[in-house]
């Protein structure tokens, strides 16, 4: 099947969602560390991986002060990973999502360090309800302040950690806008926070309850930044150039957005002390659906 | 020959005469029709409020069958919810619904025109937060779809969680998947339409 309005909402808006909260509330850290050798059975035997404590790392040059890795230092030594339109088999890769570095010819025992910025909160779209995600699901905590703590190695990889934002479409629906058959298209979309403070939880809800009425570029499909691997397809992503070369097509808008927090009592009966709030978006955009 | 008015102040004077007398003898008749139309499609109103199956379960409380079928029959809306024992969530939107009022406007040469000042969805929205989550809205809800959090949160149970890891609540599980139905938005919508057929001089205004 060919992408569908759908497909091309959630892209556009998780992508929109990440550059916003890291823009508005400079949701990052930079830091610097070792990387440790992991195995991962998932991937071609070609690649020695080396993880970081932490994930996902940004990935968009247009943050400003975000420190977005072009490659680690193997044995002292600056390895850059590929850049350019196909990179799909380069030798260095960084996985972004995994918060990572892929390297064909190193050994186990090589010492790589790397300095990268890691979002305060990852994202991820999700198909699970609420109830899985806040109730059933088991998450680790992948703290941004774990300090000097030198227990503390990779983060394994594929697992969903927290502090994070859920995103999910819950909800879609056509109405009669304008004469000729335009039709205002809905989408509810819905975000869980899991943070690990109230602070945390505080700024992002307060970053997202003033994005009512933000416009937000289609971004095709054809345009999105990763690669199987989490790294950049070109080697260089930059929403705020991507938005500029589609700014003049139609555009979504909040139409609106209601923030809320898990209310003390309920959040006392979770096993873990976490903050839980929840975002609901009503997402729309005028156009021809019927053509 | 019929005498001609030609000075302007005496035509007004006899133009707001004949407009004070139409009004004293229209007025009163046609404002007494309105109002008695408003209360009674008022009471309509509030009755299929009360008899809608969303808020008839809701009443019912915690050990209610699932009458309204929104959860496929299992458990029922007032536990799923999450709402405590002995909260009335129905009566804030009773309230609201009894602040619907109709007022006389202005004077016309037909007569009169009224204004009926009617709640919106969100005027009733605001007032029903979901019992942990203060800024969603569990009628909105009702509409749009609700989580299963409150059945999780609020249960009573001590026993522990499924699977013994995570985020998990200390609570027990139970209960169906929510299905959403109309409720406040198209009683609202269809009771608009019943106030604006009383007279073509009655006009709405949709927020209290």
């Amino acid at each position: 099947m060919i992408p569908q309005f759908q497909h091309q909402l959630t892209s556009s808006f998780i992508l929109w969602f990440d550059n916003y909260l890291l823009t508005k509330g400079q949701a990052y850290t930079n830091t610097t560390g070792k990387l440790y050798y992991y195995e991962d059975e998932r991937l071609p035997s070609t690649y020695k991986v080396f993880g970081s404590p932490m994930k996902q790392w940004v990935s968009d040059y247009s943050i400003p002060g975000a420190n977005v890795p072009s490659g680690v230092y193997v044995n002292g030594t600056f390895q850059g990973r590929a850049t350019g339109v196909d990179n799909s088999t380069s030798t260095k890769i960084i996985d972004f999502d995994n918060g990572r570095f892929l390297v064909s010819g190193a050994a186990t025992g090589d010492a790589v360090t790397g300095s990268f910025a890691v979002k305060d909160f990852n994202i991820y779209y999700s198909n699970d309800t609420e109830e899985d995600l806040i109730i059933e699901k088991k998450f680790s905590i992948n703290s941004r302040t774990i300090g000097t703590d030198e227990t503390i190695t990779y983060i394994p990889p594929y697992d969903q950690v927290v502090p994070a934002i859920f995103i999910s479409n819950s909800a879609f629906n056509n109405a009669p806008f304008a004469f000729g058959g335009e039709n205002l298209s809905t989408t509810k979309i819905n975000a869980v926070v899991i943070a690990e403070n109230p602070y945390q939880l505080d700024g992002v809800l307060s970053i997202f309850a003033d994005s009512f009425n933000q416009s937000i570029v289609n971004i095709p499909f054809t345009d999105a930044p990763y690669t199987e691997y989490g790294d950049l397809k070109s080697g260089y992503y930059n929403y705020q150039s991507i938005k500029d070369q589609y700014i003049n097509t139609n555009k979504y808008y909040i139409e609106r957005v209601v923030t809320s927090k898990l209310s003390d009592k309920p959040r006392r009966a979770l096993v873990n002390d976490l903050y839980v709030g929840f975002i609901d978006f009503d997402v729309s955009i005028a156009r021809y659906s019927n053509t | 020959m019929p005498a001609k008015i030609t000075n302007r102040s005496l035509e007004k004077e006899l133009n707001d005469f004949i407009v004070a007398e139409t009004i004293k003898k229209y007025r009163s008749p046609l404002q007494k029709m309105v109002f008695t139309a408003f209360d009674q499609i008022k009471k309509e109103m509030i009755q299929d409020f009360q008899n809608h199956p969303v808020t008839q379960e809701i009443l019912a409380g915690p050990t209610a069958s699932n009458t309204s079928g929104t959860l496929g029959g299992y458990g029922n809306l007032f536990a799923f919810i999450g709402f405590e024992k002995s909260s009335n969530p129905i009566q804030p939107i009773l309230n609201i619904l009894e602040k619907s009022r109709i007022e006389y406007t202005k004077a016309t040469k037909t007569g009169a025109t009224f204004t009926i000042i009617l709640p919106n969805k969100t005027d009733i929205f605001k007032e029903t937060p979901m019992p942990w989550a203060f800024g969603r809205s569990w009628a909105e809800g009702i509409e749009r779809g609700i989580s299963g959090l409150g059945k999780f949160l609020y249960t009573d149970s001590t026993e522990t969680s499924r699977s013994g890891e995570g985020i998990q609540s200390k609570g027990v599980i139970k209960g169906g998947k929510f299905k959403p139905t109309s409720y406040i938005s198209a009683l609202l919508k269809e009771y608009e339409k019943k106030f604006l057929k009383i007279d073509s001089r009655v006009s709405l205004i949709r927020s209290l």
